[in-house]
């Protein structure tokens, strides 16, 4: 690359750091609060690198022995209400795509639609009667109300621009309508199934309106955990940042993982569009 | 609400510090702490400082009782919120909760949510010889009875409202503690040097947690937010009065922004040194002596509420542990809620700050000064402010929607708006809601 | 190239519609039977006069005739809106501005493009404590940032004034990486042939955008805005966490009035009542967005064949 090429790209590289440096500054800033005591968080002008380093914010939240439990919680959860997300989820993006169905994806969308909090006390009352609370099923059954709907939409978008031909021949060939889903719509929309897995994942780990009421003490899931860690009598910045980012940092890992695949899903997408 | 008295408050309080011989009779105890080992109990506390004390003690309580225990704090909001559907479902999953008395009291007593301990303290066989309502102080008592005067919680600790000031800042601009609350607006004014980024005052300006705020100034007047005869009292002349001297220190005196401030953000305004004053619970005191936490280690002074026009008052408040009527195991949680209040749980819980207990017992222990691990002065006063204790909020159902509806109309005159006409505004929104709910 | 991006008509490949509903069905069942009952309750809640610890009784639609004069339900409404049409086009703009520089190639790009979605992955709760934090007027990291290019301390969400488009800032912060993402997915999806025909004929990068990229991604862009809306109308962990809808009600949504009738109040029959007019916005909110899309899909089509 020359010089002269290299120069007409610096206004891109520029907009590259001017949209990554906010993620980028605060998830520092939160390292830096939870490495740090509460006077020097507290500190103005504020300090970015402590003299004295507080290891111990993280040694707290580790010496938690609840913390695996709530680890593994949100992991079931989480697993669980995606999984069978994606089961009906990515066919119903498919059906609804090819009848352009608008109204049957109206009704998924009232799901998401739905307030939140509308829906604690009456499920709250049905799971108890159900004989379900103390189990991480009731999470599980509302977290499908999250899940769901993100896979139908993100599917039924890939599906919308997923070009006809191959599935008109394996139509031709005498494949039924199932055999043409499993055998060319499905292969063709796997990079959008992996987005719509990690935004549904996404959506479902970091709920927390869900977790308060319905979880008890042993199946409450990590977003819920942390945020009872905030203390009542002082503010515990440090503590909190250092639970929070544990709490965030395999999701972080997964997507540095899964962005591969996303990047390769997506050419491949761009050369199925040629 | 006329049967909480003040006199009663004030006869609670007991003379704190004061050398003086605790009464509890030590007899044959025919008590059984092992009746029901084995057994399993749920306990939901509020996360709070008091409930860590609990919790530190918890293998000390299952050695003596041997019984096993699922315990857990949640943040308030939460945790009033979870009480209050599981409460409702009939079926809660928990033996022994916490009771906020200042917000859940009459609601708890309406619903016949939380049970009759009454027959619980009577039974010998699970209740030791020192658990007796004599050795509760009357405050506590009045706290945890009903109108029938039935034991529906065992108070655990009490919070008066007291003003942190900062000695350094107040010894360089030559300022004395104020006395009465125009010498607290003066002070304010001559600390306060935004150049410097210094204020004089801080406390919290955010709606709902800004009542007690204002009721501190109000009960100066004489007046109760909530008058003897259930009438609401928030826009009458001295509220007014009351709720200028609230606008008139959180917006002249105070940090910007001190409009959107829960106790949290006052309290890392004063422990960086910035502010003067901060009026909030004595509770709220252990983080200021804590090196970790605190630039203003030692520098803290611990004040009287001053004194109104009327009479000299401090906010108070307090909390207890209740026991479902839903419970199936009502004698094991007694159990646990009588060891949580219990001399050592009340000892563990005033010398490291954490809380005030309700019992003579340990207020009136001596040793408790050479085991404190707080400046003496604070202990000092709490033991003045229990002399002028009042309660800071009324006895009503809905408590948290009083403090949400004035909250926010105290709120609103921060942001410039008259203080005469807000207060009028919200009491008029409020007064059917209570209206309504005191009739049933 | 055209019929890649023609939406696939059923009846060309002999299927009729309804050969599809079997596909759609598990997911209408499933979705279904959680959200029926808990709707069927909070209709017959929002008819009753209900407090937590008291008794029921019927009244009616009188719950919903108490809404339209309670000035704090209406103001909620206001802020609603005003909350969801910043919430929704600050994301948006920059989600595709975002998505157009990461369709780029550049050095570490999948790097960068992982730490641009963080703050979606991360917990809404715990970052919203974090940004309590830096919007700290006095000790605040952000008026510390400001001070370096002169601009004086701003009081943030501790103002009434400026409440909004603070949140509406951790809102944008935290949910410009999923538009970025969905609108990235369409990009990807672009044939190149257009683009080497406009190149040929001089097209500047502006007028490739505007002309051949932004009808293409324009359904996606769309599936963006609506799910936007929803979330942002919607929007409770956020303001819940740093302002409870405060000062004073200064950011209180909807959804944070219904939060406050229900469990803080525990007015259980007026919040089921709010719960209900709030579900009916939604609807018609989200109407009007999928009339947007279906109207967006036509001018793509126009686009790609033009």
């Amino acid at each position: 690359m020359n010089l002269a090429a290299a120069l007409r790209r610096l206004p891109l590289l520029f907009a590259v750091l001017m949209i990554v440096s906010p993620a980028i500054l605060f998830f520092v800033w939160m390292l830096s609060l939870s490495l740090k005591y509460e006077i020097d968080n507290g500190a103005y002008p504020p300090i970015l690198i402590p003299e004295r380093v507080a290891w111990e914010n993280y040694a707290k939240v580790f010496q938690s022995a609840a913390f695996l439990t709530f680890f593994r919680n949100s992991l079931i959860v989480t697993g669980a209400a995606t999984a069978a997300a994606l089961l009906v989820g990515v066919p119903a993006g498919y059906g609804i795509a090819r009848m352009k169905a608008t109204r049957a994806a109206i009704v998924v969308l009232i799901a998401r639609m739905t307030p939140g909090l509308s829906y604690l006390i009456p499920l709250f009352l049905l799971f108890q009667w159900l004989g379900l609370m103390g189990t991480l099923w009731p999470q599980i059954i509302t977290h499908l109300v999250i899940t769901v709907p993100i896979v139908i939409w993100v599917m039924i978008s890939y599906f919308e621009s997923t070009p006809m031909e191959l599935e008109e021949a394996a139509v031709i060939d005498g494949a039924n309508r199932w055999q043409v889903f499993r055998h060319v719509a499905l292969p063709i929309a796997r990079p959008g199934i992996v987005v719509a897995l990690i935004l549904a994942s996404i959506f479902s780990w970091n709920n927390f309106v869900f977790g308060v009421v319905l979880a008890g003490r042993e199946t409450r899931t990590l977003p819920v955990a942390v945020y009872n860690m905030l203390s009542f009598e002082q503010v515990s910045w440090g503590p909190l940042s250092a639970a929070a980012l544990i709490v965030t940092l395999p999701v972080l890992l997964l997507t540095i993982l899964a962005q591969r695949q996303i990047v390769a899903g997506l050419t491949a997408g761009a050369v199925k569009g040629g | 609400m006329a049967y909480i008295s003040r006199r009663g408050l004030i006869q609670g309080a007991g003379a704190l510090g004061a050398a003086g011989l605790a009464g509890p009779a030590f007899a044959q105890s025919a008590m059984n702490w092992k009746k029901f080992a084995g057994q399993k109990i749920e306990v939901t506390l509020v996360k709070s400082p008091r409930a860590d004390i609990i919790e530190k003690g918890l293998p000390e309580f299952k050695a003596l009782t041997g019984l096993e225990v699922g315990f857990e704090q949640i943040p308030e909001q939460q945790a009033r919120q979870k009480q209050v559907i599981e409460l409702t479902s009939g079926k809660p999953s928990f033996d022994v909760i916490h009771e906020s008395f200042h917000v859940q009291k009459r609601l708890f007593e309406k619903s016949g949510w939380v049970a009759d301990l009454s027959g619980l303290m009577a039974d010998a066989s699970i209740t030791g010889p020192e658990t007796v309502e004599s050795d509760f102080s009357s405050a506590g008592l009045m706290f945890s009875k009903n109108q029938q005067g039935k034991l529906r919680a065992l108070p655990q600790s009490v919070d008066y409202w007291i003003v942190y000031y900062n000695k350094e800042l107040f010894d360089k601009k030559g300022v004395k503690y104020p006395d009465t609350f125009e010498e607290m607006i003066a002070a304010a004014e001559k600390l306060t040097d935004p150049k410097e980024g210094v204020y004089g005052f801080v406390a919290r300006g955010l709606k709902n947690a800004n009542l007690p705020v204002f009721t501190s100034f109000l009960l100066g007047f004489g007046v109760d937010p909530v008058d003897a005869k259930g009438n609401l009292m928030t826009d009458t002349p001295e509220a007014i009065e009351a709720g200028k001297i609230y606008q008139r220190l959180l917006s002249k005196h105070a940090p910007p922004g001190a409009i959107g401030f829960n106790w949290s953000e006052c309290q890392s305004a004063f422990m960086q040194g910035k502010v003067a004053m901060w009026l909030d619970g004595i509770g709220f005191a252990p983080p200021l002596e804590d090196p970790n936490k605190s630039r203003i280690v030692g520098k803290v002074g611990y004040g009287l509420m001053p004194k109104g026009p009327k009479t000299r008052a401090s906010a108070t408040f307090g909390d207890g542990l209740s026991i479902p009527s839903a419970s199936t195991k009502k004698e094991a949680a007694w159990l646990f809620a009588q060891w949580a209040v219990s001399k050592e749980q009340g000892r563990a819980l005033i010398t490291t700050g954490s809380g005030v207990p309700f019992r003579h017992s340990v207020l009136n222990d001596p040793s408790i000064r050479t085991q404190l691990k707080m400046p003496a002065a604070w202990l000092d006063t709490v033991a003045e402010s229990a002399k002028i204790s009042r309660l800071g909020l009324p006895v009503i159902i809905p408590v948290t929607e009083f403090r949400d509806t004035i909250g926010i109309g105290l709120t609103n005159t921060l942001s410039g708006g008259d203080v005469a006409a807000e207060l009028k505004k919200a009491s008029d929104a409020f007064r059917p809601v209570l209206e309504k709910s005191e009739k049933g | 190239m055209t019929q890649a991006a023609t939406p696939a008509t059923p009846g060309r490949i002999g299927l009729s519609s309804r050969d599809y509903w079997p596909f759609v069905a598990p997911a209408l069942i499933v979705v279904g039977s959680v959200i029926v009952f808990p709707w069927v309750f909070t209709i017959y809640m929002a008819m009753h006069e209900w407090k937590a610890g008291g008794a029921q009784s019927f009244v009616g639609l009188g719950n919903f005739a108490r809404l339209a004069s309670d000035a704090r339900f209406l103001e909620s409404i206001v802020h609603t809106l005003l909350y969801t049409g910043l919430a929704v086009t600050a994301p948006v703009v920059l989600g595709v501005f975002s998505a157009v520089i990461f369709h780029e190639r550049f050095p570490l790009r999948g790097l960068l493009r992982g730490l641009f979605i963080m703050p979606m992955m991360a917990t809404p709760v715990a970052i919203a404590l974090v940004w309590v934090m830096m919007f700290h007027p006095q000790l605040g990291v952000l008026n510390y940032l400001l001070s370096f290019v002169g601009l004086g301390p701003l009081t943030w969400v501790f103002n009434p004034a400026t409440v909004i488009p603070s949140l509406v800032l951790v809102e944008t912060w935290q949910w410009t990486p999923l538009v970025m993402l969905i609108v990235l997915g369409g990009l990807a999806s672009l044939p190149t042939e257009p683009y080497e025909s406009a190149l040929i004929d001089g097209a500047s990068r502006w007028q490739m955008f505007r002309h051949i990229t932004w009808p293409m991604i324009l359904p996606f862009v769309m599936v963006a805005v609506i799910i936007r809306t929803i979330d942002a109308l919607k929007s409770f962990d956020i303001i819940f966490a740093i302002t409870q809808g405060g000062p004073g009600t200064a950011s209180e949504t909807i959804n944070i009035y219904l939060y406050n009738t229900a469990f803080a109040y525990y007015n259980m029959g007026y919040g089921s009542a709010i719960a209900v007019v709030f579900f009916i916005i939604v609807v018609a909110l989200s109407l009007v967005m999928l009339w947007l899309r279906q109207r967006s899909k036509w001018n793509a089509d126009a686009g790609a064949a033009a």
